[in-house]
């Protein structure tokens, strides 16, 4: 299976493949990412997520993100955890807004100092 | 509602009548059927003074040309609009054209206006960049340029001043005689009724509906649409006078001129079309007009194009000319129908003459005032004031020293002025033309977000009002007063001390730089920003992926741009937040400091001396005019940094069905993020045949989702009059040019424009530095990132647009370093 991997700009062009005894092989990358990014996209495929919060009392909102990838599949309860959020200020980069989001273990975290 | 007489239009004719009416002992009103003074062909024709050698002799076009031509003077110093007589010339090309311009003679004289024929090498030397192939030229001495919205709004404020009224979104349906015989009815579409004795129809392009209504004398208005396209601030000068070409039956003809804004307008095209309402930009009128021009200025550059737009003029059919005066079986009736070109030159002299004809039929006597009202200065246009006085105004005011607009360096207090005047802005539009904010080079990228706040605190109304149409905003609340808007610390005076470094932006560039510039031993170091917080664009750059190279680790924008923020605080560089950088004026032959005046709402005009300069300004977007799309124009095109700073600064969703032209990675970006915000978008319309943005960002923000990306196709028609209701876009062929029959349509109410960065360098310019055309950014010497003035230094995006944020800082780097050195070895 073609893929380009998202790890870096560079955007290598990975041929991952799985062999009838489940072992997988990724070519084509030209990092230790490239490679475990392959590896990931065919066994449980991740992303980062990044989005908004809403302050208490303001418009402008609160830029997050999850402090690690969450997997493919779960983006869309993040983001409506995200969307069920809001926060008092002051907040600081890194704080966590929500804990174990969407039941993925991983925490939601602050971005922005506000 | 009853008045001595209400003007039905506010148009540049409407405004100029009220203006005269307004020195009678007369109540006046006027009514205008949009939101706001000159929203019809007084907003978009070619801003030309003609001389008045065209008309033909004995008709009310030649007759009021040439009279309004002689008060133009008058009226611009009494209502300080700009005003030049540049001249006009009308080329001929070849003997056939040169017998026209004998025509043009013969006219000129029987209107009694100057003019002299002029041959080749007369033309040439006077305007070496016109076309060889032009071969004589009719020389008319007295043409001149304005800017015909600055006049209306100006006559409209004056009017107000003396006591005139104005009513706005009141658009007239019904006229008939009042109750009783007393004058005339007026209704309103929304209901409303007004009465007066007299009317006066300067109703434009809609002036013959408003005359069939009440006379058995029936004229018809042809909507005659001219597409224009406008260039960029012209430094060199291209042409002196007002180029005309020689005039046909459907016009003058495309013309090349300088503006009174220093830009360079181009156009228009003529064609009779059937819609009254449709000011759409086409492909073909928009080749026309490139093709028109290109005759007179074989080196015009489209890359300098900023924006486009068209207009209607009211061509009356059966008469042909103006139809000026009393309707003859409608008593006190007047109509002011089929003013068309030279309709804004003839504007003053007729709105005279029609208050005269008024005011006599009605027996008014005349004011014991003069028409010049003392409240004309109603806002100050600070780009054009003395330091002095500029310095004396933010003390007095400080939101005087908060540039909005950089491209037109725009502040504060004249957006407030332009919102707070009598006749005062209501819309963005509103806004933009009473102040030029956004009618840069930008095209409003950066200031909108900025804007909608302002207007929405003047007028107490959610920034959404302001981003559905670009009509009506409700009824205003002008006592209201805000402004609390933070500063940034003002550390550094400027004094007697000269600072080692001074690096102008507080983006990922200028901070890199100033933090190495420190460690490089560098001591007086200070950071100007025009924000209100250091950070640059990157704090609106919420996404990950910053930082792999330079941190080794994975950051969102803001999480890079703090850590910058940190090493400067830690190293104690004070970073001035809220202070424009107006200019820079190197050190001259036996001096080491360079000066840099900057200007802030609390420190006003301030002069720092520093013995180097570290230029990190960053970027900006192409503007929609710059892409040449056709089509209306209307609310709900943003590029992709508007949006991202709406959404993710600002909170406010733009749209829900969203088109992305262009592949750029902020495009790309935005994508995702307004997929993520809960908009459907469409697809993404890239004209190259592969994606400008990054392959990882088209993965991971375009295919995840399942969004569309059609490579080779591009938009080819913007729909919607108030607000986009939809896009029609087509594949394009090697050439890029559209494929017939390939057309597919999309419904959206958003039009993203992501099509690409240039480096921001109006500073850079001024400083005289050498400029690469390729980059457009300063040449520099990649080793020091030195410019070709000595102590003058440039990193970041204001250089070439870099793809990755670590590249910024390394080059910034080696830029602070450099000044550093500079600093401590001079």
């Amino acid at each position: 299976m073609k893929m380009i991997c998202i790890n870096c700009p560079k955007g290598c062009e990975l041929d991952v493949e799985r062999a009838a005894d489940g072992t997988i092989t990724v070519t084509g990358h030209t990092c230790p990412r490239g490679e475990a990014y392959g590896r990931a996209e065919l066994e449980n495929p991740t992303r980062m997520v990044t989005g908004l919060v809403r302050v208490a009392g303001m418009r402008k909102p609160l830029p997050v993100k999850t402090k690690s990838p969450v997997p493919k599949g779960k983006i869309s309860d993040v983001l409506f955890a995200m969307h069920q959020a809001t926060v008092q200020l002051p907040v600081k980069i890194g704080d966590v807004i929500v804990a174990d989001v969407a039941g993925t273990g991983i925490d939601l975290v602050a971005t922005a100092n506000m | 509602m009853k008045t001595d007489a209400i003007v039905i239009g506010a148009g540049v004719v409407g405004c100029s009548v009220a203006r005269s009416l307004s020195r009678y002992n007369l109540n006046v009103a006027v009514l205008e059927a949009g939101s706001d003074v000159a929203e019809g062909a007084s907003k978009a024709n070619s801003a030309i003074v003609h001389a008045g050698f065209d008309a033909k002799p004995g008709t009310n076009k030649a007759k009021f040309n040439v009279l309004g031509n002689r008060m133009f003077e008058d009226t611009c110093r009494e209502l300080k609009v700009p005003f030049r007589r540049n001249g006009s010339l009308v080329l001929a090309f070849g003997p056939e054209e040169e017998k026209a311009l004998q025509d043009l003679v013969a006219k000129a004289a029987a209107n009694g206006v100057p003019v002299e024929v002029i041959g080749q090498e007369e033309l040439r030397r006077r305007e070496p960049n016109v076309s060889p192939e032009a071969t004589a030229a009719l020389w008319a001495p007295t043409g001149g340029i304005c800017c015909p919205y600055e006049l209306t709004f100006r006559t409209a404020e004056n009017a107000a001043a003396n006591g005139v009224e104005f009513v706005f979104d009141a658009k007239v349906e019904k006229i008939v005689r009042a109750e009783g015989d007393t004058g005339w009815k007026v209704v309103c579409a929304d209901g409303r009724e007004f009465e007066a004795r007299a009317l006066v129809n300067c109703a434009g392009i809609h002036s013959d509906e408003l005359n069939n209504l009440v006379s058995a004398t029936k004229y018809a208005i042809e909507a005659r649409r001219g597409e224009y396209l406008m260039l960029d601030r012209d430094e060199d000068g291209t042409f002196a006078a007002t180029m005309f070409q020689v005039p046909s039956k459907m016009g003058k003809g495309i013309l090349v001129s300088p503006t009174v804004d220093g830009t360079v307008i181009v156009g228009p095209t003529a064609e009779d079309i059937p819609d009254k309402e449709d000011k759409a930009t086409t492909y073909a009128g928009l080749e026309k007009v490139k093709a028109g021009a290109r005759r007179t200025y074989p080196g015009l550059p489209l890359g300098k194009v900023i924006t486009e737009f068209s207009g209607l003029r009211a061509h009356e059919t059966t008469v042909g000319d103006f139809i000026l005066g009393e309707a003859p079986d409608a008593p006190l009736f007047f109509n002011a129908v089929g003013v068309e070109s030279p309709g804004l030159t003839s504007a003053p002299a007729i709105g005279e003459w029609l208050a005269e004809k008024v005011s006599e039929r009605l027996g008014a006597s005349k004011k014991n005032l003069s028409l010049i009202s003392k409240d004309v200065s109603w806002w100050p246009k600070t780009s054009e004031m003395k330091p002095e006085e500029l310095s004396e105004l933010v003390a007095r005011d400080p939101s005087f020293g908060r540039v909005i607009c950089r491209c037109e360096s725009v502040t504060e207090g004249e957006i407030r002025a332009a919102i707070r005047a009598r006749v005062g802005a209501r819309t963005l539009d509103g806004v933009k033309r009473r102040t030029r904010t956004g009618m840069g080079r930008c095209q409003g990228g950066f200031c909108t977000p900025r804007l909608i706040e302002i207007l929405g605190a003047e007028l107490g109304l959610p920034p959404e009002a302001f981003l559905k149409s670009r009509k009506t905003a409700p009824a205003a609340l002008r006592e209201q007063e805000t402004g609390n808007w933070e500063l940034g610390a003002d550390g550094l005076g400027t004094g007697n001390r000269v600072l080692d470094v001074l690096v102008v932006g507080a983006g990922p560039a200028g901070l890199a730089a100033a933090v190495a510039a420190k460690d490089a031993g560098a001591k007086g170091v200070l950071v100007i920003e025009r924000d209100d917080a250091p950070g640059g664009i990157l704090q609106q750059c919420i996404h990950n992926g910053f930082g792999l190279h330079r941190f080794k680790e994975e950051l969102t924008g803001p999480e890079y741009a703090q850590r910058y923020v940190d090493m400067a605080v830690e190293r104690g560089i004070p970073v001035v937040c809220g202070t424009m950088v107006l200019d820079i004026s190197p050190a001259k032959e036996g001096e080491t400091a360079t000066s840099v005046t900057a200007m802030s709402p609390r420190g006003g005009l301030k002069v720092y001396r520093t013995k180097s300069v570290v230029l990190a300004m960053g970027c900006r977007e192409r503007p929609r005019g710059a892409l040449m799309t056709p089509g209306t124009r209307p609310a709900g095109v943003y590029t992709a940094g508007t949006v991202q700073r709406l959404v993710n600064m600002d909170g406010i969703m733009p749209g829900k069905r969203v088109v992305i032209l262009g592949s750029g990675d902020i495009g790309l970006i935005m994508a995702r993020r307004l997929t993520f915000s809960g908009a459907k978008v469409l697809a993404c319309i890239e004209i190259m045949k592969k994606s400008s943005g990054l392959m990882r960002n088209v993965v991971q923000c375009l295919n995840d989702y399942d969004i569309p990306l059609l490579l080779s196709h591009t938009v080819t028609d913007v729909e919607g009059r108030e607000h986009v209701t939809g896009v029609k876009v087509s594949q394009v062929d090697d050439e890029l040019k559209p494929i017939p029959g390939t057309e597919m349509h999309f419904d959206c109410d958003t039009l993203v424009l992501s099509c690409g960065l240039i480096p921001e360098n109006e500073l850079t310019k001024k400083a005289g530095v050498e400029m690469d055309p390729k980059t457009r950014g300063p040449k520099v010497d990649p080793k020091t990132m030195a410019t070709s003035v000595p102590g003058i230094f440039a990193g970041g995006n204001v250089v070439r647009v870099y793809d990755l944020v670590d590249w910024v800082s390394r080059d910034s780097e080696i830029a602070g370093r450099s000044a550093a050195e500079y600093a401590t070895s001079h």
